[in-house]
């Protein structure tokens, strides 16, 4: 049966009354995430999962994904050159060039001096990596951190390259990755949406947009849902002003009430999913508030994470929310962190981006750990491309800019069966070019399903008459990254 | 959220194998085996060259009888025997090693398939044309009873095959309500209700149809579902995602439904109004649907990648929403599935690339991409002629002059000399700061960066690095219409493929170049004026390069014309020939944010690289060539010296008449500029250059292709030419015969969508073999050649359907032989679009503001959405723009409003042939909680409130009869009573959240009531607000 017609399946399922969305919605308790244990492939899928098992058996269950858009720069982070450091100011060697393409916005500059880091590094953790002095919280943290340094990408563009990572494809209308999972492992939770999306606020920087968390051609019930640091932290979440949760229950009962009859008359048992879902909407105007409050978080937990996660919309106020999403059962939190676009003033605009999400990146990995969740959590923390070796714009004593590098640039995996105190992956003294275990877009994305028990050629979808999938026609699970 | 993933409506994803071969009867090959061949094998057998395996193809009867296994001596398919054919073997085969399809490709076939596919092979192996390249049939309908029509006669036949007793008609007000709602966007008022349920004459529903395709809501209603083809949005797309004023085109739309003009012109004025005999505005506007793909203006784009991107998004837009077919498949290869070459997609790329246009949009200004149609007034037009004829006056009368004067330019140097602006000789240049200007009162020139003064060619001059360069604000600022002239002397290091050496503009292309400048290119001087690279500019290029390693004196002059025959390039002196790039300038060239002139380099693009210049010097006058050669041979001295007194008086008329003119270029320039434009195609002379690209890659061009249509679909003869007219006329034809096999059956299945909610082919944008098959192929066929035949007269199809009794049977209880009406038992009862949801409830609180096109507006939407995506802002329109019928809406790509997509609408980013339909509780959200949906019962509230002074039980059956189209029953009626009562009670405890919630939106309730002099109890309202948006949560409101 093909994924469609066994969606299909399932929905006439429905039809026939099958109680999935009943009223009352009885019998989900079996599938509460804490009864899911990673591990084993034959343990229940979400609820509306189109996978009739796994296809292998998970390492991880749910995911975290800290997504920096704007492209982080490798050589200030994680990949150390000293080489960068010997030559700056020296012309880039055709030779490491070798006529590979540039963006129109240094393509035409007279000269492209190398730049080498402004920030030393040191070696951390018995693995011995070598992190930056900007990361200082993360340095801590990295023999949970599986680092890879030779991820690469197609796209030279921020709005192609994200989308591409986000999609799998550089063209807009096919669904993300979190839409992906959605469809294909389901919900583990009773209340909360399977995929939630959250922006730092007021952050600046490249634009975002809603395609990057959309379902393309899946049906819509798969798109990611936003959470805002809002009067609504879910759109549409709160009642009008003025009406008390009292008075919408009321309603809703009348609503419920007036529904029975005519599904009676009409012999339309649809009719009783549409209850089911104004009673989870109902569920949801208290389960999405109590999630955003933190208030119930001890001041350990602000300690960890930074004062700033006490304040709403703030990068690591947003981490701590992944967790307690995370430990609600939420399938897939995406967080979206603008600002990694340094084409010049690199050195300054770099150590703010650091000093706003480096603790609270780690924090984030830490508080997984002690809770006992981050090995079946998987955390992913990169942007959409690197950047390059050579100054965009002028050189100067301490001052440098970074154009767009598609070719290398650097990512972390944690927790969820990724190999943990690992480098991967080795570019040359430049960082511009790969030497050896290149791993695509399409290979970290299979990686990543493949860590959440899934066969990325198998979780298909039809559309247009073409099985498409996240990988399109590519992607391999890169070994060397599994635990 | 685990119902939200699981409720999927029965709607949206019927993708079943109608598969009509049960043992008994004979196997249908386009039905049964072809999807199958296709599904299966096509992936490594089929038409794609490069994947093929073992030179099998599957896909083509000719192909598998040539084909011969094992040195030639076992055919692949031996029809009538499946037991010699290798086909057989190979998928029956349990040898790992030996079976097919192989196990890990994840496409095996069941049981049933491979004894489907013995049966056919033993039943003689008939192959036949997938069904939808077939020609169109005319199949006779079954024999009808009474006054069933033919379209019934075909349905009737299919559920008595399959023993499906039809409901009954439907009662009158749920079939007022349901087409009204579905022809025009809107629900029946309670008198039409009334009238429509007392009128029992026979003619009744046709009357009624006939009223609603008359009336004007009918445009806006079908003008939705062709905007989701169409990609319509307000905005470029791509991250920048920058407004772009195209709604003129949309309303070309909803004129066009509502005037009912034939699909077959629809179609040919989309594609090609721009070529057809007697193009006018409106055709022309019509082209504008090739343009709404996505655009970006991103920093540091590829132009070339984004045009290939554009035009690629053309191709696929016609094959979703045209012919049904998935060509973008073959963009990058041979497509897997269906007979579409890699060949014939570039050679329908090749129709849409001859225009004129830019892959990148420009950043610093808002100027509109070329090609462009002026949106020109009858008024503006008038005045536009009177001024280019004042132009062309004076124009004459000036050259006249010069003719009778005998005009001796050499004496006229002071003159000249007055209208010089700047002279920078560089003397003072050492301190590498900033040089002055020689003319009194006028500003120095500055340097940016560290430009190097060297030996000049007079004195000091200055060399350049190709990032540094100079800045003054001099010359920086004319128009077109402004006469200028532009003299310095360089000294290239190089031959430069491109090289700036002079510009007024903010950027290239992330500017569209607008401005005026002078390069380099190929070694050769180029100057230029423009509004918008490439299709609003005037560029010459020098024939001959420029010398390098040596000094040239350079000049530019522009006469105000803005035409190619007013810029020209001296070198040393001397006028050199040109070749003109570039004549067709418009518009300003001024604007973006650029108000300097800069020498030397621009931002992301190419400067002077070891260039040297020196001796700059500006006019803001065209001085003749007799001066310009004064100027470049004898030096900057010489040219204030000689002086005529005597000809004063000459001098004072021809300046007269200069001023006259620039005057009136002035008048056309301000003309011009009040003419809105669009975006549009504009074929260019001749043919483009179209390539094939290897693996879809714009850096790869493979061979030339033609725009030629696929000789495999559809009658290719004929074609006299290679347009996009050709195209659509390819696709169009009427005659018998010559009929295209996919348009009329493509466009006949997405309206019959509109109506039933899935189409008679369940998968509208692919008509190919791994599309579904129709259910109703006769059918299918009869409407398509009756459509046809009927000149593709929509509203006459719309009547076809919306008339039958198909359409109009009652949609209550659906039973287990036609769980989601695929045979159409039952009529529709699909979930209404978001737009006819919204539409419905303004109407019903009498809250719409009912004017037909115009610009977008932005009624209500959670705050803070664009900014924390793109920082820009929403700003709500208060009031009537509030309430506008939602295809009115703005749209953003990057963030489109939220409460239509959470209701399925697509993101509006690429052609999309139908919507899905889902049912989550975040819906249920926005019909709760969102203002606008507040607001409106709020609206229905008032309206019973002020319409009837009956009892509350009376005012309930009023409420559902204005919602609902029918009164309540008791036992609702009770419900709805004692909830009632109860937010009565509760809200009377509460003044303060009866305030909250009555000032919800902009509905003024205090104002309505003053205006018709009664008064409204406050808590009263609230309470039957509460009330109306309980019944407008009801699934009956949603899905009529």
């Amino acid at each position: 049966m093909s994924p469609n017609e066994s969606l299909n399946e399932q929905t006439r399922r429905h039809f026939f009354g099958k109680s999935v969305c009943g009223i009352g919605t009885a019998a989900l308790g079996s599938l509460l995430a804490n009864d899911l244990t990673a591990g084993d492939s034959n343990q229940p899928l979400g609820e509306g999962a189109i996978l009739d098992t796994f296809h292998h058996a998970p390492r991880a269950k749910q995911m975290i994904s800290l997504f920096m858009s704007g492209g982080p720069s490798q050589m200030e982070l994680w990949d150390d050159k000293p080489m960068l450091r010997k030559m700056n100011g020296q012309e880039l060697p055709d030779s490491v060039r070798r006529g590979q393409r540039l963006t129109g916005m240094s393509v035409n500059q007279a000269s492209l001096p190398l730049a080498g880091s402004s920030f030393e590094f040191s070696p951390h953790g018995t693995s011995g990596t070598m992190v930056s002095e900007l990361l200082p919280h993360t340095a801590k943290i990295v023999d949970d951190l599986c680092v890879v340094r030779s991820v690469f990408t197609e796209a030279i563009n921020h709005d192609p390259a994200i989308t591409f990572f986000q999609t799998g494809s550089q063209i807009a209308g096919r669904p993300s990755l979190g839409a992906w999972l959605s469809y294909g492992l389901g919900s583990i939770n009773e209340d909360l949406p399977t995929f939630c999306v959250m922006i730092t606020k007021n952050q600046g920087g490249q634009p975002l947009y809603s395609r990057l968390w959309g379902s393309g051609f899946l049906p819509s019930t798969h798109q990611g849902t936003q959470l805002r640091a809002a009067a609504a932290p879910v759109l549409y979440l709160n009642n009008p002003d003025g009406i008390s949760r009292q008075a919408r229950r009321e309603m809703l009962d009348a609503l419920s009430s007036l529904h029975e009859i005519r599904a009676r008359e009409t012999f339309d048992s649809t009719i009783n999913e549409r209850v089911a879902q104004y009673e989870l909407a109902y569920r949801m105007q208290a389960s999405v508030p109590e999630v955003a409050n933190l208030s119930d978080e001890p001041e350990s937990t602000f300690e960890l994470y930074g004062e700033a996660a006490k304040t709403p919309g703030t990068f690591a106020a947003n981490c701590l929310m992944a967790r307690r999403l995370i430990e609600r059962g939420v399938r897939f939190v995406q967080l979206f962190h603008q600002g990694w676009d340094q084409h010049g003033g690199l050195p300054g605009g770099i150590r703010n981006q650091c000093a706003n999400t480096d603790q609270a990146s780690a924090a984030l990995v830490t508080d997984l750990k002690q809770r006992g969740m981050l090995d079946e959590t998987l955390v992913v923390w990169g942007g959409e491309f690197g950047r390059t070796a050579y100054s965009q714009g002028a050189l100067t004593a301490d001052n440098y800019g970074r154009d767009h590098h598609p070719r290398c640039f650097s990512m972390w995996l944690a927790g969820g069966g990724s190999k943990p105190g690992t480098v991967y992956g080795t570019t040359d003294d430049f960082s511009y070019n790969i030497l050896e275990n290149p791993v695509h877009v399409h290979d970290i994305n299979a990686t990543i399903l493949h860590l959440l028990g899934i066969d990325h050629k198998r979780l298909t979808f039809r559309h247009q008459g073409r099985r498409f999938r996240l990988t399109d026609v590519e992607g391999i699970v890169v070994k060397g990254l599994l635990a | 959220m685990r119902e939200l993933a699981a409720c999927i409506s029965l709607v949206s994803l019927t993708l079943l194998n109608f598969s009509s071969a049960a043992a008994s009867e004979p196997i249908d090959f386009a039905s049964d085996i072809l999807p199958l061949l296709s599904d299966r094998c096509s992936l490594c057998h089929g038409p794609d060259e490069e994947s093929r395996h073992a030179d099998l193809r599957l896909d083509l009867e000719q192909a598998v009888d040539a084909e011969t296994q094992n040195g030639g001596l076992e055919r692949v398919i031996v029809p009538g025997h499946s037991a010699s054919s290798e086909l057989i073997r190979r998928i029956a085969s349990d040898d790992v090693s030996e079976k097919m399809p192989p196990p890990d490709s994840n496409l095996s076939l069941t049981n049933a398939e491979v004894e489907l596919l013995r049966r056919w092979v033993d039943e003689g192996a008939k192959w036949e044309k997938h069904w939808s390249f077939r020609d169109l049939s005319v199949p006779v309908p079954p024999p009808t009873s009474g006054s069933q029509s033919p379209l019934d006669a075909f349905v009737d036949v299919k559920l008595q095959t399959q023993k499906i007793v039809p409901a009954p008609i439907a009662d009158a007000r749920s079939l007022i309500r349901r087409v009204t709602l579905d022809l025009t966007g809107l629900p029946p008022t309670p008198a039409e209700v009334q009238a429509f349920w007392q009128d029992e004459s026979p003619g009744a529903f046709d009357k009624l149809v006939d009223r609603l395709l008359a009336s004007p809501s009918f445009g806006e209603r079908m003008a939705v579902t062709w905007l989701d083809a169409a990609r319509y949005a307000d905005t470029y797309g791509y991250q920048s995602d920058v407004y772009r004023e195209v709604w003129p085109w949309r309303d070309w739309v909803i004129r066009a439904f509502q005037e009912n003009m034939p699909y077959d012109q629809f179609l040919t004025h989309q594609l090609a109004g721009d070529l057809i005999p007697d193009a006018d505005l409106n055709s022309k506007l019509a082209t504008a649907f090739n343009r709404l793909h996505r655009q970006t203006n991103e920093g540091g784009s590829v132009e070339e990648e984004f045009r290939a991107e554009y035009i690629a998004d053309r191709v696929n837009t016609l094959g979703t929403a045209v012919l049904g077919l998935t060509l973008e498949c073959a963009r990058c290869h041979d497509h897997k599935y269906d007979p579409i070459s890699q060949r014939d997609y570039y050679q329908f790329a090749a129709f849409f690339t001859n225009i004129d246009e830019s892959g990148l949009y420009s950043h610093f200004t808002n100027y509109v991409p070329t090609p462009t149609l002026d949106l020109v007034s009858e008024d503006q037009q008038r005045r536009l002629t009177e001024a280019e004829a004042n132009v062309s006056r004076l124009e004459a009368e000036l050259s006249e002059f010069y003719a009778k004067a005998g005009f001796d330019e050499a004496k006229w140097l002071a003159l000249h000399a007055e209208s010089e602006v700047a002279n920078y000789s560089f003397g003072d240049a050492s301190d590498s700061i900033s040089v002055e200007n020689a003319i009194k009162d006028s500003a120095p020139i500055k340097f940016v960066g560290s430009p190097s003064p060297i030996a000049g060619r007079n004195g000091t001059g200055v060399e350049l690095d190709g990032e540094n360069g100079l800045t003054t604000t001099v010359g920086g600022d004319w128009d077109w219409y402004q006469p200028f002239t532009i003299a310095l002397s360089i000294k290239p290091a190089q031959i430069h493929d491109r090289a700036v050496i002079w510009h007024r503009s903010k950027a290239w292309t992330d500017a569209a170049s607008c401005g005026y400048e002078l390069l380099l290119e190929d070694g050769c001087l180029s100057a230029a004026l423009i509004h918008f690279w490439p299709g609003d500019a005037v560029r010459v290029v020098a024939k001959e390069p420029l010398p390098i390693q040596s000094w040239s004196h350079v000049t530019v002059s522009s006469d105000g014309s803005g035409k190619a025959s007013g810029l020209k390039i001296y070198v040393d002196g001397l006028e050199v020939p040109t070749r003109v790039i570039r004549d067709k300038l418009r518009r300003t060239i001024r604007g973006g944010g650029a108000n300097t002139f800069d020498v030397g380099h621009r931002f992301r693009d190419r400067g002077f690289k070891g260039g040297q210049f020196d001796e700059l010097r500006m006019f803001s006058r065209d001085l003749p060539a007799s001066t310009i050669a004064v100027l470049a041979k004898n030096g900057i001295e010489q040219l204030a010296e000689t002086v005529e007194p005597t000809i004063a008086q000459t001098i004072s008329h021809q300046e007269t008449l200069r001023s006259e003119l620039l005057k009136a270029r002035q008048g056309i320039a301000a003309i011009r500029a009040e003419i809105p434009s669009i975006m549009t195609m504009r074929e260019e002379p001749g043919l483009h250059e179209a390539r094939l690209l290897i693996r879809g890659q714009y850096d790869r061009p493979g061979e030339m292709v033609m725009p030629i249509v696929p000789d495999w679909l559809g009658p290719a003869d004929e074609l006299t030419s290679n347009t996009r007219l050709d195209l659509a006329r390819w696709l169009t034809r009427s005659e018998s015969g010559k009929r295209h096999p996919l348009v009329a059956r493509v466009v006949v299945n997405r309206i019959w969508q509109v109506f039933f909610g899935q189409g008679l082919v369940a998968t509208p944008e692919d008509f190919g073999m791994q599309g579904q098959p129709p259910t109703h192929p006769l059918l299918l066929d009869h409407l398509a050649s009756h459509f046809i035949d009927q000149d593709w007269d929509v509203k006459q199809l719309v009547r076809h359907i919306v008339t039958s009794d198909a359409y109009r049977r009652s949609s209550a209880g659906l039973t287990t032989e036609d769980p989601e009406n695929r045979w159409f038992s039952h009529g529709p009862s699909l979930r209404l679009p978001i737009e006819t949801i919204r539409d419905a409830a303004l109407a019903s609180g009498n809250l719409l503001a009912c004017q037909v096109g115009g610009p977008p507006v932005k009624p209500y939407q959670p705050e803070g959405l664009w900014k924390e995506k793109s920082g820009s802002s929403y700003t709500r329109d208060v009031g009537k723009g509030s309430h506008r019928r939602s295809l009115y809406t703005i749209w953003k790509r990057t963030s489109p409003p939220p409460s239509m997509t959470i209701f399925d609408a697509p993101g509006r980013e690429v052609c999309v042939a139908g919507r899905t339909t889902t049912q989550t509780p975040l819906q249920a959200l926005v019909l709760l909680n969102d203002e606008q949906f507040v607001e409106a019962a709020r609206g229905v509230a008032f309206r019973v409130l002020a319409e009837s002074s009956n009892s509350a039980s009376e005012r309930l059956d009023r409420l559902a009869e204005i919602l609902l189209a029918r009164p309540t029953s008791t036992e609702e009626n009770k419900i709805l009573l004692s909830l009632l009562e109860s937010q009565d009670k509760q809200l009377r405890q509460s003044p303060d959240s009866t305030q909250q919630f009555l000032t919800i939106g902009d509905f003024d309730y205090k104002g309505a009531a003053e205006s018709l002099g009664i008064s409204i109890d406050p808590v009263e309202l609230a309470a039957w607000t509460v009330v109306s948006q309980t019944m407008m949560n009801l699934k009956e409101w949603v899905s009529p």
